[in-house]
């Protein structure tokens, strides 16, 4: 089947943060299409940067609801250097989370925060006044 | 409303040292008492010598002027207006605490110095003051510069729509210093909501009962208030601060976060030749914390960018992204085309 082609709006100056768009494209298109095993070209061609929160919004939960498999179904198009960057960070970590020390994930992908004791503050040395 | 009168300890008053800017922001926020709750009108003190507000202290006064608004509490400034407040006028400050200005002020072009205070309330709002960032501040020659600040606003800003619950949004401004060094941007946004550990708590217990805790949570990637777990919601990763302080400490700026009874500053720093961003904001040897005596209703978040040392945005960003510690790499499957 021909894959799904969605040319993304440029926002100002080619900068789009839409993050309600983000999420009508994700809810309208990508997840159903991607639910009915098919594929889905986003089109970055109009979009010279954007932020992560926007491509989090556009793709975090497609990554984490079909897992590794929906790399293959998912094509990034015309993406400059910096929607690559942000494409990968997003990607990197929606499939594997952020590894940080005393933050154990379960396999619902929850965690129990086990916060380290914040090291203690330590006194302002005093200042000698100059005679 | 334009007045001289003393202090009185039970209104609520937000006095302006000589000097409010991030680096005497410690200062400034231990004399004063903005959220008092008596009836009656709240007092702006500026210091007879005012000197500078930076756009920290600036989004600071205007959020809590609209929480005075919110409140019924009509804002008296107490001092005379003079050449020291017109910065400040300037800024459109007195404008949006509804306080008339009355010495005429000769409108400095706003291009290529400072975006004046905005109250951000939508998403539509915030892209016009993504379009007045290119627009006012004139980076057109250094466009890795431009690209870090409007990714910088953007994400601040989103945090108060999406978070704060604060009724009038954020307030955000922006001042670029390009005539000494270093040459920065200096970008802050303030809102009087529920705070960090308002939002946080829901999740995170120990960021309902401890400021500081609330802070250095809301630094870390993967944390958000919306959901327990690392990987976010479908609409939120927690990452904007994170990659909002990384980016200022790539460049050697500033980056401050205050929320209810805590602070921390990043503070500036040289650039090494090899920088590094701690994903625990506590780590950093650079920067410092403390308690507030007073609680701020809200958050207020800054960052200093200097723009000069961004050559290749892209780079930064990819420098930030192998910084953060995800547990698989599995980018490499991505089909790029």
């Amino acid at each position: 089947m021909t894959p799904v082609n969605i040319v993304l709006d440029a926002g100002p100056d080619g900068f789009n943060d839409d993050k309600d768009e983000a999420k009508r494209i994700r809810e309208n298109t990508i997840i159903p299409t991607l639910a009915a095993d098919d594929c889905v070209v986003l089109d970055f061609s109009e979009v010279k940067s954007s932020t992560q929160s926007f491509v989090h919004a556009l793709v975090g939960e497609a990554l984490q609801r079909f897992k590794e498999p929906a790399l293959e179904k998912i094509q990034f198009k015309n993406c400059t250097p910096l929607m690559k960057g942000l494409v990968q960070l997003v990607v990197d970590y929606s499939l594997g989370g952020f590894r940080i020390e005393g933050h154990e994930p379960t396999e619902e992908g929850a965690v129990e925060l086990q916060m380290p004791e914040p090291p203690r503050l330590r006194a302002r040395p005093r200042r000698r006044l100059r005679k | 409303v334009w007045r001289v009168r003393e202090s009185q300890s039970s209104v609520p008053e937000l006095k302006i040292p000589n000097d409010a800017t991030i680096r005497t922001l410690r200062n400034f926020l231990s004399v004063n008492t903005p959220f008092l709750q008596p009836e009656t009108n709240a007092i702006l003190r500026l210091h007879k010598n005012w000197a500078y507000m930076d756009p920290m202290a600036l989004a600071i006064t205007a959020a809590w002027g609209g929480w005075c608004l919110r409140n019924g509490k009509q804002v008296e400034v107490v001092g005379d207006p003079g050449p020291h407040t017109n910065y400040a006028a300037r800024m459109r400050l007195f404008q949006h605490l509804d306080v008339g200005y009355t010495i005429p002020i000769k409108e400095h072009e706003e291009a290529g110095r400072f975006m004046p205070l905005r109250r951000v309330s939508t998403t539509a709002e915030l892209s016009a003051v993504i379009g007045d960032v290119s627009a006012l501040l004139h980076l057109d020659s250094e466009p890795d510069g431009l690209a870090a600040i409007r990714y910088c606003v953007s994400e601040l800003v989103r945090n108060v729509l999406e978070h704060s619950q604060s009724p009038e949004g954020a307030y955000v401004c922006a001042q670029r210093y390009f005539d000494k060094e270093p040459k920065r941007v200096t970008i802050a946004v303030a809102d009087c909501g529920i705070g960090i550990q308002g939002h946080l708590g829901r999740v995170y217990p120990q960021a309902l009962t401890d400021g500081l805790a609330a802070l250095r949570l809301a630094m870390q990637p993967g944390i958000t208030g919306a959901q327990k777990g690392m990987y976010g919601a479908p609409d939120n990763a927690g990452a904007g601060l994170f990659i909002t302080r990384a980016i200022a400490k790539a460049t050697g700026g500033y980056f401050v976060l205050l929320s209810g009874s805590a602070a921390f500053r990043l503070k500036r720093c040289a650039n090494s030749s090899e920088p590094q961003i701690l994903i625990d904001p506590f780590e950093e040897t650079e920067s410092n914390r403390w308690k507030l005596g007073t609680e701020w209703k809200g958050t207020v978040a800054a960052t200093e960018i200097m723009t000069d040392k961004i050559s290749n945005f892209p780079g930064l960003f990819e420098w930030i992204r192998k910084q953060l510690p995800a547990q698989r790499t599995v980018s490499k499957r991505i089909r790029f085309v």
